[in-house]
């Protein structure tokens, strides 16, 4: 009887939470390549070509984490500076002049991404390093590199395990950090990668089993190196051929659907359970519900007069106003001379909270003293001799 | 490199080696002296490691995890500690009323209102205001009457005056924007008799403060409800909006950051008169959210400022006479790439306003669809389209230099309404002071939930990951904010909404800091096969040799004993 | 003998102003490069610390000065570096100059090959003092450190000093010179109990023997007493005293700052878990300790020995090493002239510090300017670096077993001898 009104209660749940998952009110992403070194360009160029199908869906700058552990741009053996390529047709120029690169060179830690995810950072972390998602944000996690089972290298000398990225996500969602989460991973056996994952609302796909490489798709003979992977490359194929909108309505069924293990070379995989609902209504998120922005910016409208609206909003700020410049000359009359005080307070409100800045104590260099140092200096060294002579009188009548 | 002594060991072996073989004569016995100086050697290695190296190794690898509550956090997470309930305090002047009339009136009003109230969470008490010192001390002060609530009595959320009219068919009310008062005027027929159980009047009052508080009190159904149901009488126009309004809003936060930024295609406007705009403007604004929030403000002027090379540009309109964007360009015309609009100082999110003076070319510079000049962002800030009165000059049309208190007058009144709504303040009633006491009891409700579940987070995470370190800071933290979500719950129980928010706020924010304690971030998973490879490497190497001579040195001395008690038996 | 010395002496001097006034950028070169600079004797550091302390602010407030703070004021003395190099450089020249003076002290003492309970069997084996002392004046990590004006050669004269002083018998001022190094680096205090073991040797060579305890407790106590005064000088300099100290000594224990080095914790500490790092601090200031007690025990007969076999563990273990460590114990090794013959390794020993003293210097740079390489090509030099140092002073230690073992023994050659 209980176990029945268990599974009754959790059936419920499941309904109730289905009815109201699809609403959320912001995106973010969080690109990370985690491999440095001249011939890893293809996993920067990864991350960089969808970083720049996310901006061109729609998502901000501000919202979009971008992590590159090396400059391949800049790296001398790149024949064609300041530029990164995905394909060899070189049509695109992915580093361009717009990216925002949050973390970069050796910032690329472990530690801090799972500071990012966990939000776990020092005060003084300025907020375009910061994850700053809610309740209401899908996140898109993509991460590519090189790894094995149920690890990712980063950099040349770490790696993050399956469980600690899968207790990231537990505090994410602990803390509501995310409303769904979309995690995509392209490394060799990448889906062993999400299989410690326990956190709900999360959809995760890799590019290959357990025991299988990920491979490059082609290379430039010109850069000289494989300038991006397969599986990522098909899934780009896919965002930027048929997702041509931020309004389009394919879902990621259809982006699921679109992989060919003849063209991959491995097997993709897909992990549909810890979502609501499962694969039936995973598969109707739309893609754009992970790679766009909610796209809304509401226009005022001059002439509506319902609550609330521009026109009646003003009146009533009119209205403070005016309150308010009224108690300020009754302050004025009543208090006087401390007058001074009170209107000087109504700016200071706002600006008094300004972020407290930590002013060191500025000293003055005084350079005058210059004998008194030397007068000094010569006292320690006069002391110490004086000591020492001492010692060697003392030392020699002791033998 | 570590292993001077396993260094030593090898060379000495192959060296003793074909020397034995070859010389043919056994080791010369070792000296007591020999044994003596060997033992003391070990004896050495062996006393740093004992009375140094353990204590230091117990001291610095075991995980210091303060003691939390973990049950009551839980208890705050699940609601059991606390069932939020929102009294509000309604003051009934009735200065045109017997006494006896009026406490009839209150009753039966009361009653009318229990009675249309579905959701008992949030209920309205009347009181009728025959104290009126303290009752038009509040109306005076508006919005302040809900703050100066150190004190030990509720709050008063509202003031109905009723006032006896003559020459009305039915009563009639009239909101005072500026103040939380209500007037009612009545028919003086209409005083319910004290026989009677039910009057018009007192329905109508009932009614006219339902409808009053009914956004408010949907609203926090909502937020209790953790965003999945709602009432059953909400209509879905308000339910609708208020989903909007929780859209758009931006998160809580304790200090929010104001970016007013001027930014022009040109050279001119290059100056504005902000300090004086903001002062004027938005301090009342600001001034009256303080109970919510803090703010700080920053301003900057950009000029030749472009729009992004992909953006749509504006296309004139003949039938407007003016520029337009059309309103699907809208989320494009921010050039977030260009523009230096996310200054990232301090914690707090940033709120920014745009102020885009076009160029003169362009000008005037308004929405294709409904000519208006203004439009939000949500969870971002908002933006105005300025356009300025051109100024002739040699070169033809220009911007003036300089912006004046007066002409930036409409666009910080629209940022003025643009913040309203981003902070969520809901948009009935039509009272700005009510308006906002009710932003104070959403956030108060949103806080206490926000808290109650992060120390329930906590309390999982704390309990689930056992290799974590919970600082001692941590522990102070869950126990302010226990007191403090205490406190608030029963602010809010006795109608001090002002004291509840306050308490609620460091609830918050004493919450997040034990939460997001930077030094809860430790090599989450690490199983004692890693720790092996931690200890291994380094300190075999220096172990074994110690390990095996003293297994040796023990084994002498237990032969020499044993040989002693032999020698002794004999 | 006494013109071969001011020859020696002389030629030293001019070679290094010769080098200075040749190459005028040769000092701000070597003051630079990681292996002479740590951040615990870099000169550019001090030159901060002094500006600093000229300005009459606190020389730690800017977090780049990490030395004692007694080194001030006897800058302040000197004419600025900058504008003025020579003066400075002439005065770490005379450093360097004295501190070969106390090595002659040392050598001609003749406590390296006899003393209370030991002589050694090669006596005949061996150099006077003033080709001991060329061979440290001519060396030319010595050299490099000299110009680069590392604050170690004071540390280094303190050790000396201290080691010069208590062969010839002046206990007194041969803790005052410890507690000077020790004041200065910290960790020459280790070198306490060898030290007093010299001096009560020495001592008891002389009519009037006193007890060992009351010998060893009154030296400590005058050590304590030497740092504990220049501390409290330091203190009347610097007016915090705790920030004087966590600065100092707490950087030193600590390790907070790991720019590369040559020695073995930068690497180790940047790759530790962080959750072990404490743990791991103190293995590694208890594997330099450990070595104490169990060397003391065993050359027991030869403090000396100990002392020299310390610093030489010292420049591989050390927290911040640099070459000046290394330059040191080379300076006290040819007093063992006549252990060479017993020493089996010393072909491999020399051409892996070689190896690494030529491909260090590359190594960096494809590091950290090239950027082709990474940290792991610099540490491995490093590693080679201090596995040449430990063969060397494995092997010293085996000759010095060997050599008491033929005293014990005459007449055996080559058999076993077993340490711990």
């Amino acid at each position: 009887m209980a176990l029945l009104f268990r599974f009754l209660q959790a059936f419920a749940l499941l309904i109730l939470a289905s009815s109201v998952a699809a609403e959320h009110t912001s995106n973010w992403a969080v690109l990370v390549s985690t491999s440095r070194f001249w011939f890893n360009y293809r996993h920067l160029a990864n991350v960089l070509s969808l970083y720049r199908t996310v901006k061109r869906l729609g998502i901000p700058d501000s919202q979009i984490i971008l992590m590159l552990p090396d400059d391949m741009a800049c790296n001398p053996r790149n024949a064609f500076p300041g530029t990164v390529y995905s394909n060899a047709d070189r049509a695109v120029d992915l580093y361009g002049d717009n990216i925002e690169v949050d973390y970069r060179g050796y910032e690329v830690t472990v530690e801090n991404f799972i500071r990012l995810l966990t939000d776990r950072l020092d005060e003084d972390v300025p907020r375009s390093k910061r994850l700053g998602s809610d309740a209401g944000s899908n996140v898109l996690v993509y991460m590519t590199g090189h790894g094995g089972d149920q690890f990712l290298k980063f950099q040349d000398a770490e790696e993050i395990g399956a469980w600690d990225l899968a207790d990231a996500f537990g505090q994410m969602w602990e803390k509501k950090r995310y409303h769904e989460l979309l995690f995509m991973i392209d490394t060799c056996q990448a889906n062993t990668m999400y299989t410690h994952f326990y956190s709900p609302n999360i959809v995760a796909t890799g590019s290959s089993e357990l025991d299988q490489s990920s491979y490059s798709h082609h290379a430039d003979n010109d850069v000289g190196v494989a300038v991006i992977d397969r599986w990522t490359y098909y899934v780009l194929e896919f965002l930027e051929t048929q997702v041509t909108s931020a309004n389009s309505k394919l879902n990621l069924g259809d982006l699921f659907d679109s992989y060919d293990e003849s063209k991959i070379h491995s097997q993709p995989g897909v992990r549909w359970d810890l979502f609501p609902g499962g694969e039936q209504e995973g598969r109707l998120r739309t893609v754009v519900d992970f790679f766009g922005n909610v796209q809304n910016v509401e226009v005022e409208n001059a002439n509506a007069t319902e609550p609330g609206s521009l026109k009646e909003d003003l009146a009533e700020i009119m209205r403070l106003v005016e309150k308010w410049q009224k108690r300020d000359e009754e302050y004025s009359a009543i208090i006087g001379d401390s007058a001074q005080n009170a209107t000087e307070k109504v700016p200071s409100s706002s600006n008094v909270n300004l972020a407290p800045k930590k002013t060191v104590g500025s000293t003055k260099m005084a350079e005058d003293s210059n004998w008194a140092k030397q007068l000094v200096g010569l006292s320690v060294v006069g002391a110490c001799t004086a000591i020492w002579v001492a010692g060697s009188i003392l030392g020699r009548s002791a033998v | 490199m570590t292993t001077k002594q396993g260094d030593q060991a090898s060379p000495q072996a192959s060296a003793s080696q074909p020397n034995e073989s070859t010389v043919k004569s056994a080791p010369p016995p070792e000296t007591p002296a020999a044994v003596l100086t060997r033992f003391r050697v070990i004896a050495a290695f062996w006393a740093v490691i004992i009375f140094l190296g353990f204590p230091i190794w117990w001291k610095t690898t075991s995980i210091y995890r303060a003691h939390l509550p973990i049950e009551e956090m839980v208890d705050w997470a699940d609601g059991k500690a606390c069932r939020p309930v929102f009294p509000l305090e309604i003051h009934l002047a009735t200065p045109s009323m017997q006494s006896i009339e009026a406490q009839h009136l209150l009753r039966t009003t009361q009653h009318t209102l229990d009675d249309l109230n579905e959701f008992a969470a949030h209920h309205l008490r009347l009181k009728l205001a025959n104290d009126s010192a303290t009752a038009s001390h509040s109306v005076d002060n508006g919005f302040d009457g809900a703050i100066n609530a150190e004190g030990q009595a509720p709050d008063t959320a509202l003031t109905v005056r009723l006032l006896a009219q003559e020459g009305l068919a039915a009563p009639r009310s009239e909101l005072h924007a500026a103040t939380t008062q209500l007037d009612v005027f009545y028919p003086p027929s209409q005083v319910p008799v004290p026989s009677s159980s039910n009057s018009p009047l007192s329905a109508f009052i009932a009614e006219e403060l339902q409808q009053l508080y009914g956004e408010e009190k949907a609203t926090i159904a909502h937020i209790l409800s953790g965003h999945t149901g709602s009432l059953d009488s909400t209509s879905p126009r308000i339910a609708e909006s208020i989903s909007r309004r929780l859209r758009r809003s931006m998160k809580y936060a304790e200090t929010y950051h104001l970016s007013f930024s001027l930014f022009t295609p040109g050279s001119e406007p290059s100056s504005w008169d902000i300090e004086a705009a903001v002062k004027e403007y938005l301090s009342p604004l600001l001034q009256a959210f303080e109970p919510i929030s803090n703010f700080t403000v920053d301003t900057q002027v950009q000029l030749y400022a472009n729009f992004a090379p992909t953006a749509p540009r504006p296309e004139y309109d003949e039938t407007e006479a003016a520029w337009t964007f059309k309103k699907e360009d809208l989320s494009a015309f921010v050039n977030a790439a260009e523009w230096p609009l996310n200054p990232s100082i301090g914690n707090g999110p940033t709120i920014n306003f745009i102020l885009y003076v076009p160029d003169p070319s362009q000008s005037p510079l308004i929405v294709k669809e409904n000519r208006a000049s203004s439009w939000i962002v949500p969870q971002w800030g908002g933006v105005y389209l300025l356009n300025p009165t051109l100024a002739n000059s040699k070169q033809g049309q220009v911007n003036p230099a300089h912006l004046s208190q007066d002409s930036l007058g409409p666009a910080f009144m629209t940022f003025s309404h643009q913040l309203l709504t981003l902070l969520g303040t809901p948009s009935t009633p039509s009272s700005l002071p009510l308006r906002l006491q009710t932003s104070i009891r959403i956030r108060a409700a949103t806080l206490l939930l926000s808290a109650s579940s992060t120390m329930g987070s906590l309390a999982r995470l704390t309990e689930s990951l056992p290799s974590i370190p919970i600082p001692a800071s941590v522990a102070s933290s869950v126990s302010t904010t226990l007191s403090h979500l205490g406190a608030t719950c029963s602010h809010l129980r006795e109608g001090r909404f002002g004291a509840a928010l306050a308490s609620a706020r460091v609830a918050e924010t004493e919450a997040e800091r034990s939460f997001f304690e930077k030094s809860m971030v430790g090599q989450v998973y690490f199983p004692d096969e890693h720790k092996v490879a931690v200890y291994l490497p380094l300190l075999g190497p220096i172990g074994v040799p110690l390990v095996v001579s003293l297994l040796k040195e023990l084994k002498r001395i237990a032969a020499g004993r044993k040989a002693r008690r032999a020698a002794a038996a004999a | 003998m006494i013109d071969r010395k001011v020859m020696v002496f002389g030629a030293a001097f001019v070679l290094r102003l010769l080098l200075i006034c040749l190459f005028p950028s040769l000092p701000d070169l070597l003051t630079g490069r990681v292996e002479v600079s740590t951040p615990v004797n870099s000169f550019k550091r001090l030159q901060e610390g002094l500006f600093l302390y000229s300005g009459n602010v606190s020389p730690y407030d800017g977090g780049t000065f990490h030395q004692a703070p007694l080194l001030l004021p006897l800058f302040a003395l000197l004419p600025d570096a900058k504008t003025w190099p020579l003066p400075t450089a002439i005065f770490y020249i005379l450093v360097d100059l004295v501190n070969a003076q106390a090595l002659v002290t040392i050598s001609e003492s003749g406590q390296s090959i006899n003393s209370r309970f030991h002589s050694a069997v090669r006596k005949h084996v061996r150099w006077n003092g003033v080709s001991v002392a060329a061979w440290f004046l001519f060396n030319p990590f010595t050299i490099a450190t000299c110009l680069a004006r590392s604050t170690s050669v004071f540390t280094a004269s303190g050790i000396l000093f201290a080691v010069s002083n208590a062969v010839s018998g002046n206990s007194v001022n041969a803790m005052l010179a410890l507690g000077f190094a020790s004041y200065l680096s910290m960790y020459p205090a280790l070198m306490f109990l060898p030290l007093v073991l010299v001096c009560y040797d020495r001592r008891t060579q002389s009519p009037q023997a006193p007890k060992i305890a009351p010998f060893i407790l009154q030296h400590a106590g005058l050590l304590l007493a030497s740092v504990a005064g220049l501390l409290g000088l330091s203190f009347l300099i610097t007016g915090n005293f705790w920030e004087f100290i966590s600065a100092t000594y707490g950087f030193h224990l600590l390790v907070p700052d790991l720019t590369p080095n040559v020695g073995l914790w930068w690497y180790f500490f940047i790759e530790m878990f962080d959750s072990f790092r404490e743990f791991f601090l103190g293995v590694f200031w208890l594997h330099l300790a450990s070595y104490v007690g169990g060397l003391t025990a065993r050359f027991r007969r030869q403090p000396l020995f100990v002392i020299t076999s310390l610093l030489g563990v010292f420049a591989i273990f050390k927290p911040y090493p640099s070459i000046s460590d290394a330059s040191l114990f080379f300076a006290l090794l040819p007093l063992y002239r006549h252990l060479f013959p017993l020493m089996r390794y010393t072909f491999f020993a020399v051409s892996a510090m070689l190896y690494s003293s030529l491909l260090g210097p590359a190594f960096y740079h494809l590091w950290i300017y090239a950027g082709s390489g990474n940290a792991n090509f610099f540490y491995a030099i490093t590693l080679v670096w201090s596995l040449g140092l430990s063969i060397l002073l494995a092997d010293t230690i085996f000759a010095a077993l060997r050599d008491e073992w033929e005293q014990d023994n005459p007449g055996k050659q080559g058999t076993e001898v077993r340490q711990v």
